[in-house]
């Protein structure tokens, strides 16, 4: 054991011997570092262990030795009673000591190729080049903050792109640059925004996704075979940086998960940045194992005061503002391991501010320090050298006026690598209190109010009538006083200066002063009264001081998750959809999330079962929307590129979207979210249910046939787009042809590598391109092409590409011109979907007409009425009932065209479109004839869960207002406390349409 | 003068025309609230002469230029669309056929009625819903310029017009940030045009300030076009505040919020397209299909419009978007109200238009079934003015063509 520590202290010294400077002195050598023995201080060793009246031995930046009556000869000793130790915390989200990253700018026009000269990757996004260890500077500062706060160490890196580079851990403070890089190469930073990257890939959440994981292929790739490939600077540095950890910044919950499926997909782990909504999912995140650092920076309160704008702020974002300071405690509570950053906040007030906040609402003292000391130490895997005042560890701490996590303690020092910055003086003088002041003879009252470090000051006059005041500006440096203020003269005040030293603690202040004439005079001060300064409040948690998490947690949530049931339907009128037809007085038994059966004869109801009477009531299957755009996080098109077959909208599923329950509110249970139109191949398909409460992947319909969208026409050709919008090919119908035969063709040739490379042909496993990927899969006839088109030329177009392929395509989205060309399309076996009516919104559809669907019916083509339109999604019963007006179909006919055969057009017909033994339990009660205008939805369920019931629109209406109001008063009572608020915004919800481009949703109109 | 040669005119073309028809047997659902069953409606020249129980009443099929037997179909005025770009736009992507939209902020001027290009496709494809006069509306700017009820069937605009630059369109600013700043802009306006329309000397003459006048003079409307409720009574400040004898309120999303108000103001209201969403997260799901009858709950002269996305032609669903109130608490009749006599009655011109009474416009259709739902929406008459229009479109011929086509084919095979 004793040996252990000997090697151990002496591979210590060793490693001093071995950071010596390399450089020349300029002058005589400076002298060897000596011990310091801080004495009497009370020390927080580490989370949950802490020393009173202990000492601690340190040298050469390290500590020695922690504990009681230390002894060191030689060793400068300081008296530190009265004062606490705390370990430096560590800041694992920083980009302290770098610049900004730069970026060539190509001016106004897209910018598809990378701007950057050298052999780095395609992709601007993608940097794993950029060395934070190279590129650090301690400029002098630019760590106060950080320093205020306690944090002596820091993770630092280039905080902008995709793949950011590699990150150095590094002490703060003023020693030379050469000892703060601790470990230069400590971890390395990936996230999904693309940063300040001027190419135009990618300009979706789900292209960030796409473009990394195709990185992480190319760096595989890239290492086994880079002896036969050109040197790339980016893909051989990341080599480096393969066994680091990996953060990865998220600005969402819901982009933990996404990330995580990167992780398994690459058999690693990620340590996550949140965002600070991860409480609502905090079990989600326990199951999956999820590290996270949590932010400190909390929403700001609204100013409430006027109730007309007050009703602009939505409950969502009421209830975030309520729990958000409680996320760490809900995570820990869940049994999360967490660590903080003081990423986003301005200043050390703010950090102390939050960490305060955070304790008072229920995370242990000892647990909040773990997040900022021993929890990232032991992520980083740097236990060993920081995290706590352990014996062999940097000498690093903070020195407070009292235990920070209990009490407002003031930062006095902090300590780096065992060189000390002072901050506070804790002698300083005290000044605050009533002085008699004498100056030539006059007497006068001196008050000194504020605070120590910003004393302020009024002089005051008493004569027989009246009392004369006027202010006075102090100042105080160490000793020296400095007191200005006008004369109380009423008549053309002077200016009179004052310099005095204080004496006994500030009891006594004495000097000289001048006049406005610059004579000079004594003065002298006595306090008469003190202000008695307040001891430190302690904190007082309180863990139960957060809203209620409901699911989703905005308005429309329960409060419970909703549950599947055991449910009958009495003597309803059955649009079955099979060859029954419609039957009136029919009993249908949903057990286990299916329909159990469906019967003429009057059924018994199952114990325990709910029973609806559906008498007069019409029951049908959930209306199946083949086009749509809800529920979809930060970008519909990944349009950087005419091929983006990568990018899939199942990876960026967002659950939080009130339109999922708009649409169950209109019998949709289940739709085709497709990527936009903003280019020829576009992204692969979320085939999902509507539920509502539950997490994306509970959503996404498991085993669900592959499907891409792939469009044709103005959108791809950019027709509408401005004058700009002239650079990506194509932008002609000729050129969209070549798109498809040039993506084919590729895919052809690479299907054909990696089978000659399964068959034993050739040796190394080719490239994995996950375009092509896709492709190879559409060639195969594994996946399906759901095609946006409008004019007939271009949809005889695709179905020559895919003929001569081999393939079929499986739909056609809009078609709007498809009544001209409806023979070839059931020729060729493809589905139509498409609008009811609309037409005139562009040139392309000026042919369109309301009979096209029934006229694609009588050619035997298979119809869809879609809605691409989340307002129309949730009536898509009315556009269903269009054909019978245009065309006269019958009811039934039009009525499949919104269940049963877009079940068909998605190969999701064995288990959904019709009311069927068997089937899903997805079925909508209405009030009346579902194609009849004056039909409501009752109640709709999706397998065999009832997500929305119209009896009860009145009570969460009144659940809403209530949670409004509890929460607008504790928000009401945070403006009157005066904390830092915001003036409320109407906030329109935006949407994605077919040609919405980059992350945001619009307002603009939808031009499909 | 001009005036005066322009009904000259209007008489002369209709007198050329001289025609009397009878149309029999139909439910007429009169458009003030009123069904009158098995109807027989009298038209003589371009007005209603009579609309009676035709079991009850003989006719003599000499007294007729045309008689129609309508058994078992359905009578409606001619549908109102108020607010609406039809007619000035005929593709919304293509810049080149856009007229709604000018340069400018202060645009009261600028006039839609000499824009409305009575030959739109899009026209057509409407008037065979049963939409038979539009408020051809100007939009941008704080005043988008001066809206005219326009029929959808003529030969020009000349000929088109039911009532030129009807009103001004007002847009009440919305942003928080400069709110008050741009409100005290519009009031300088208004001021400004005030003085000048009192002013009793003959002044220069100012483009805009003309095309004020008469709304001080109750001879000309200011549709004002707010949302919130902060809009809202705002707006009913303003109206007072200038002594606006017919403001109307467009869009009026949060209406319902302050009813008394508005009911004391005697301001109506425009209400937005049934068919949306709710503005805010938190709304209930249907309020929107909810509005038209919390309006008439609380007593508040209300019609509906149809301004949003691609309006023109969404114009044909405004039976519908009338029909889906009816599962929200209108009856039939008063549904079909809020898109015909109510309309009219706002705009000023309901003593010609918007119902099927005697001495008023003969511009109403024949369904064959009820008009507000979409699948017995099915016209098989239409007059304009007392003048038959096709029920037709391009969009039907087209269809024609196609199924011919494929007949053809069928037969060849």
């Amino acid at each position: 054991m004793k040996t252990h520590l000997l090697l151990f202290l002496f591979a210590l010294f060793f490693s001093y011997e071995l950071s010596a400077q390399f450089g020349p002195e300029n002058g005589v050598k400076a002298s060897e570092p000596k011990f310091v023995l801080i004495q009497h201080a009370t020390i927080m060793v580490k989370p949950g262990q802490t020393l009173t009246d202990a000492d601690l031995l340190l040298q050469n930046g390290k500590i020695i030795q922690v504990g009681k009556n230390l002894k060191q000869d030689g060793a400068v000793a300081l008296d530190y009673t009265g004062k606490v130790l705390v370990p430096s915390f560590i800041d694992m989200y920083s980009s302290v000591g770098l610049d900004p990253v730069t970026f060539k700018n190509n001016g106004w026009r897209p910018q598809l190729e990378s701007n950057k000269e050298g052999a780095y990757y395609w992709n601007e996004a993608v940097h794993p080049e950029l060395n934070a260890a190279a590129a650090y500077k301690a400029i002098e500062n630019n760590s106060d903050q950080l320093q205020q706060s306690g944090f002596g160490f820091a993770l630092t890196h280039h905080m902008d792109g995709i793949v950011r580079g590699s990150a150095a851990f590094v002490a703060l403070g003023q020693t030379e640059v050469d000892k703060q890089l601790l470990a230069p190469k400590a971890a390395q930073v990936f996230s999904f925004s693309k940063g300040g990257s001027n190419q135009t890939y990618p300009s979706s959440q789900m292209g960030s996704i796409a473009l990394l994981r195709q990185a992480l292929y190319d760096l595989d790739y890239y290492s086994k075979n880079k002896a036969l490939l050109p040197f790339s600077v980016s893909l051989s540095e990341w080599e480096s940086q393969r066994n680091l950890p990996v953060i990865f910044k998220t600005e969402d919950k819901w982009e933990i998960l996404r990330a995580q499926k990167i992780a398994n997909e690459f058999k690693t782990n990620f340590l996550y940045i949140g965002s600070g909504n991860e409480y609502a999912i905090a079990n989600e995140l326990k199951s999956k194992g999820i590290k996270l650092v949590l932010p400190l920076v909390f929403p700001e309160a609204y100013e409430v005061n006027d109730p007309y704008l007050a009703r602009e702020i939505p409950l969502s974002d009421l209830k975030h503002w309520e729990t958000a300071p409680s996320n760490a405690m809900l995570l820990k509570k869940e049994g999360l391991d967490i660590a903080f950053t003081s990423f986003g906040l301005k200043n050390a007030d703010q950090f102390w501010t939050a960490v305060r906040k955070v304790i008072s609402r229920g995370l242990s003292p000892t647990d909040a320090m773990a997040a900022l000391t021993t929890v990232p130490a032991n992520w980083l895997g740097l236990s060993a050298q920081v995290g706590t005042l352990e014996t062999g560890k940097w000498a690093s701490f903070s020195v407070f006026s009292a235990d920070p996590f209990a009490y407002e303690a003031q930062l006095l020092e902090t300590w780096s690598l065992g060189e000390v910055r002072i901050w506070k003086s804790a002698t300083s003088v005290q000044l605050l209190g009533t002085y008699a002041l004498r100056i030539a003879d006059e007497n006068y009252e001196l008050v000194v109010t504020g605070s120590s470090e910003k004393p302020q000051g009024k002089i005051l006059l008493k004569t027989a009538s009246d009392t004369l005041s006027t202010k006075a500006t102090i100042q105080l440096k160490q000793q020296d006083v400095s007191i200005q203020f006008l004369s109380l003269a009423t008549s053309n005040p002077q200016l009179i200066q004052l310099h005095a030293k204080a004496l006994k603690n500030g009891l006594v202040l004495e000097g000289d002063g001048t006049d406005a004439k610059g004579a000079w005079f004594h003065w002298s001060a006595i306090q008469q009264q003190t202000t008695p300064i307040t001891s430190p409040t302690a904190i007082k948690p309180d863990s139960t001081l957060y809203g209620q998490v409901w699911f989703p947690n905005m308005a429309f949530g329960s409060t419970q998750k909703a549950a599947e049931q055991t449910i009958i339907f009495k003597n309803a009128t059955v649009w079955t959809n099979e060859k029954e037809g419609v039957i009136k007085g029919a009993d249908v038994l949903v057990v286990g999330g299916k329909i159990k059966q469906v019967s003429r004869q009057d059924m018994a109801a199952p114990a325990g079962a709910r029973v609806i009477d559906a008498t007069g009531l019409h029951l049908t299957s959930g209306i199946i929307d083949e086009h749509s755009h809800i529920a979809i996080s930060k970008g519909v098109n990944e349009g950087g590129q005419a091929i983006s077959a990568e990018v899939s909208i199942a990876d960026v599923v967002n659950p939080d979207d009130i339109d999922i329950y708009r649409q169950l509110a209109g019998g949709v249970t289940a739709a085709q979210l497709l990527h936009g139109s903003a280019n020829p191949i576009g992204g692969q398909s979320a085939l999902i249910k509507l539920k509502w409460g539950v997490n994306p992947d509970q959503m996404l319909i498991a085993n669900a046939p592959k499907f891409i969208k792939c469009a044709l026409g103005e959108n791809v050709k950019q027709a509408n787009w401005g004058d700009f919008n002239t650079v990506r090919f194509p932008q002609t119908r000729m050129g969209v042809e070549q798109v498809f035969y040039d993506g084919f063709y590729r895919a052809k040739a690479y299907q054909k590598e990696w089978d000659a490379f399964k068959a034993g042909k050739i040796k190394v496993a080719p490239r994995v391109d996950l375009e092509l990927e896709v492709l190879a899969e559409i060639l195969r006839s594994e996946r399906f092409i759901t095609c946006h088109s409008y004019i007939q030329s271009e949809i005889n177009m695709l179905m020559h590409v895919a003929d001569s392929m081999g393939f079929r395509i499986n739909t056609f989205t809009h078609i709007l011109e498809g009544y001209k060309v409806a023979d070839k399309m059931h020729k060729h076996g493809v589905a139509g979907s498409t609008f009811s009516d609309w037409w005139a919104y562009k040139f392309e559809v000026n042919d369109a007409i309301p009979y096209n669907a029934a006229l694609m019916t009588e050619q035997g083509v298979l119809v869809c009425i879609n809605s691409d339109d989340a307002e129309m999604g949730r009536r898509l019963n009315q556009e269903a009932a269009k054909t019978v007006k245009y065309g006269g179909l019958s009811e039934e006919q039009a009525w499949k065209l919104v269940t049963l055969n877009p079940a068909k057009a998605l190969h999701l017909d064995d288990q959904m479109g019709s009311v069927k033994a068997g089937k899903a339990a997805d079925l909508v009660l209405w009030t009346a004839n579902p194609l009849s205008i004056e039909a409501r939805v009752s109640l709709t369920m999706v397998d065999g869960v009832v997500y929305y019931e119209e009896k009860e629109q009145a009570q969460k209406q009144l659940q809403i207002e209530q949670e409004r109001t509890r929460i607008l008063s504790l928000m009401l009572a945070a403006n009157e406390r005066g904390e830092a608020s915001k003036a409320p915004q109407k906030k329109v919800k935006k949407h994605f349409h077919c040609d919405t481009l980059g992350e945001e949703a619009t307002e603009t109109e939808n031009s499909h | 003068m001009k005036a005066t040669i322009f009904i000259l005119l209007l008489l002369l073309s209709f007198n050329s025309l001289s025609q009397r028809i009878l149309l029999l047997h139909g439910t007429a659902h009169i458009g003030n609230g009123n069904i009158v069953e098995s109807a027989a409606i009298g038209v003589v020249n371009d007005r209603i002469a009579f609309v009676k129980n035709s079991l009850t009443q003989t006719f003599n099929s000499k007294d007729w230029d045309t008689i129609i037997n309508c058994n078992g179909q359905h009578f409606y005025p001619g549908l109102v669309s108020a607010n609406n770009t039809l007619g000035l736009t005929e593709i919304d992507a293509v810049r080149a056929t856009r007229d709604y939209n000018d340069v400018g902020d202060w645009n009261p001027h600028v006039r839609a009625q000499i824009a409305y290009n009575v030959e739109s496709k899009v026209v057509e494809t409407v008037r065979t819903n049963g939409v038979l006069l539009v408020q051809a509306t100007p939009r941008g700017g704080w005043i988008s310029g001066s809206s005219a009820v326009m029929k959808l069937s003529g030969w020009n605009w000349e000929d088109a017009t039911v009532l030129a630059d009807d009103g001004i369109h007002l847009n009440w600013p919305s942003d928080r940030t400069n709110y008050q700043a741009q409100k005290r802009e519009i009031y300088t306006f208004f001021e400004l045009a005030q003085t000048y329309a009192q002013a009793k000397s003959e002044q220069a003459s100012d483009l805009r300030l003309e095309a004020m006048k008469a709304c001080f003079k109750g001879q000309k409307r200011v549709y004002i076009h707010a949302e919130s409720i902060q809009q809202i009574v705002d707006v009913i400040d303003f109206a007072a505040a200038f002594q606006l004898t017919f403001p109307v309120i467009v869009g009026g999303h949060d209406a319902y919020l302050v009813g008394a108000k508005l009911r004391d103001s005697k301001i109506p209201v425009m209400l937005s397209r049934v068919h949306s969403l709710p503005q805010r997260e938190d709304e209930l799901t249907y309020l929107p299909y909810q509005m038209p009858a919390l309006l008439k709950q609380q007593g508040i002269a209300f019609c509906i419009q149809n301004d949003g996305d691609m309006q023109p032609m969404n114009t044909r669903n405004l039976p519908f978007q009338a029909g889906t109130t009816m599962a929200y608490g209108l009856s039939e009749e008063e549904a079909l109200k809020a898109i015909s006599l109510s309309v009219c009655q706002i705009m000023g011109i309901d003593k010609d238009y918007g119902t099927l009474e005697v001495g008023k416009k003969a511009t109403f259709f024949v369904s064959k079934g009820p008009a507000l739902d979409m699948r017995s929406n099915q016209l098989t008459t239409i007059l304009v003015d007392g003048q038959f229009v096709s029920t037709s479109n391009f969009q039907e011929q087209l269809y024609f063509k196609y199924r011919q086509k494929y007949k053809t084919a069928a037969k060849a095979e």
